[in-house]
């Protein structure tokens, strides 16, 4: 009897994400590409910065930031990646067929919800 | 953003978007010693004495000048020694007394098959 | 030159070529790591000849069980990497697969335009000009006038898509079967599909086809 009375007292929303877990974006969430501009080490390519684009997929496992990995951090903080979607239109104004489009990873650090 | 700012916000190996010209279908036959420093630079990344992204960054850090004038592979070796010497693994007198070594070796054997 | 061990086999001697600059300071380092017992001798022997065993022959076999077996190609889809598995392909680099469908509404193209990010694992060694500026500054700008470059035309109704590799995914084109194949065993249907197919720079056809659009 106290038993059963321990378990109803525990529910999911009890349970606790440690940082990172949860995913900020989901699929389909509009998202724009930060604008700033690291020296040193990055990733993601200047012609991806301040674009708009879409999640198409959620990346599972969390990763460590591979900017911070290439300086030899091979433990830190990980967060998700993200497959983005971006049309070419996007990225260059002028570029025909208006169909196409780009996929590329991006770390949640660089993404901002539009 | 000034000229000079574009140089080092910009990555000498980041290509996404540049005017280029045509496609060169060029390959070669990858040569032993490239091979076994692929082998090296996958073993390196195994122990995480030097991850791949550590890698890439080191290959950025040469620059624009050595990038364009060295190969793949030889790109690869000057950075696994500039990594190697930052790390106080090895000291720049203790490569190159063995690269010496390495020499005389191959010269010794030369002289031997006449 | 040669690695300090029992195998020789995999290391041709050659007296005749002095070693240029760069093998001498491979070889120095190697050595050095060996020396200090960072590294084993016997760890760079083998994953030689896990680089040997890795090349477009084990792709093309992905592709020819995709294009014959229903179940396989949906689990290729959802997991590149655990499907690779299932034929042995391990991924020793820490990277995941994705496999792209090529569709009627939809063909795939892949780069890596801040390196040379490449599938190895099941791929084996890229070309050196997937390497190179002119293929990674023009994929991700203008794929279509590259295709041209390579012979390939995609029609303006078939949408290009174009993977930029930056992280630990790396990515596979499943091309469309060629038409006139149905009764190809799955060997035959393998031979069909080349490195440059699964980057995405030409499509599969059976060879009669390819003379014609040369």
């Amino acid at each position: 009897m106290k038993e059963a009375i321990r378990d109803r007292q525990h529910s999911s929303e009890d349970i606790v994400k440690a940082f990172g877990e949860e995913p900020m974006f989901d699929i389909g969430d509009e998202v724009i590409v930060s604008v700033r501009y690291p020296i040193g080490h990055f990733r993601v390519p200047n012609y991806v910065r301040g674009k708009r684009g879409i999640v198409e997929a959620v990346i599972k496992p969390t990763a460590i930031n591979n900017e911070e990995e290439g300086y030899g951090r091979n433990a830190g903080k990980r967060r998700h990646y993200y497959r983005v979607a971006i049309a070419m239109t996007e990225l260059w104004p002028q570029y025909v067929p208006p169909g196409d489009g780009l996929r590329i990873e991006i770390f949640e650090t660089w993404l901002e919800r539009r | 953003m000034t000229q000079t700012d574009k140089l080092i916000t910009q990555l000498p190996t980041e290509l996404g978007g540049l005017d280029a010209g045509p496609l060169v279908r060029t390959d070669h036959e990858i040569e032993p010693w490239e091979k076994r420093c692929h082998a090296l630079a996958d073993v390196l990344d195994f122990h995480k004495i030097i991850n791949t992204e550590e890698k890439r960054r080191g290959i950025e850090a040469l620059g624009s000048d050595l990038i364009g004038k060295l190969t793949y592979y030889e790109r690869w070796a000057v950075t696994f020694a500039n990594i190697l010497f930052q790390k106080g693994i090895l000291t720049p007198e203790e490569l190159a007394i063995k690269m010496e070594e390495v020499q005389a070796r191959h010269s010794a054997a030369k002289l031997c098959d006449r | 030159m040669e690695l300090h061990g029992h195998d020789h086999a995999s290391e041709p001697q050659a007296h005749d070529e002095a070693p240029g600059y760069y093998e001498v300071m491979e070889t120095a380092l190697r050595e050095l790591l060996v020396e200090k017992k960072l590294i084993d001798p016997a760890e760079i022997r083998r994953q030689i000849e896990v680089l040997d065993s890795r090349n477009p022959a084990l792709g093309a076999k992905i592709v020819a069980r995709a294009w014959v077996d229903p179940g396989f190609r949906s689990r290729l889809l959802a997991d590149g990497r655990k499907a690779c598995e299932e034929f042995g392909i391990t991924f020793y680099d820490d990277t995941g697969l994705i496999v792209l469908e090529n569709t009627a509404e939809v063909h795939n193209l892949i780069v890596c335009t801040l390196c040379s990010c490449y599938p190895r694992p099941v791929l084996g060694l890229p070309p050196d000009w997937y390497k190179q500026k002119p293929y990674r500054a023009r994929a991700v700008k203008e794929p279509r006038a590259l295709l041209a470059e390579f012979g390939t035309h995609i029609q303006d109704s078939v949408e290009i898509r174009v993977s930029d590799s930056t992280a630990m995914l790396r990515y596979l084109v499943l091309p469309l079967r060629p038409a006139g194949t149905e009764n190809f065993s799955e060997e035959q249907l393998a031979s069909l599909v080349t490195r440059d197919a699964m980057i995405g720079v030409v499509t599969a056809e059976l060879p009669e086809t390819k003379e014609i659009m040369q």
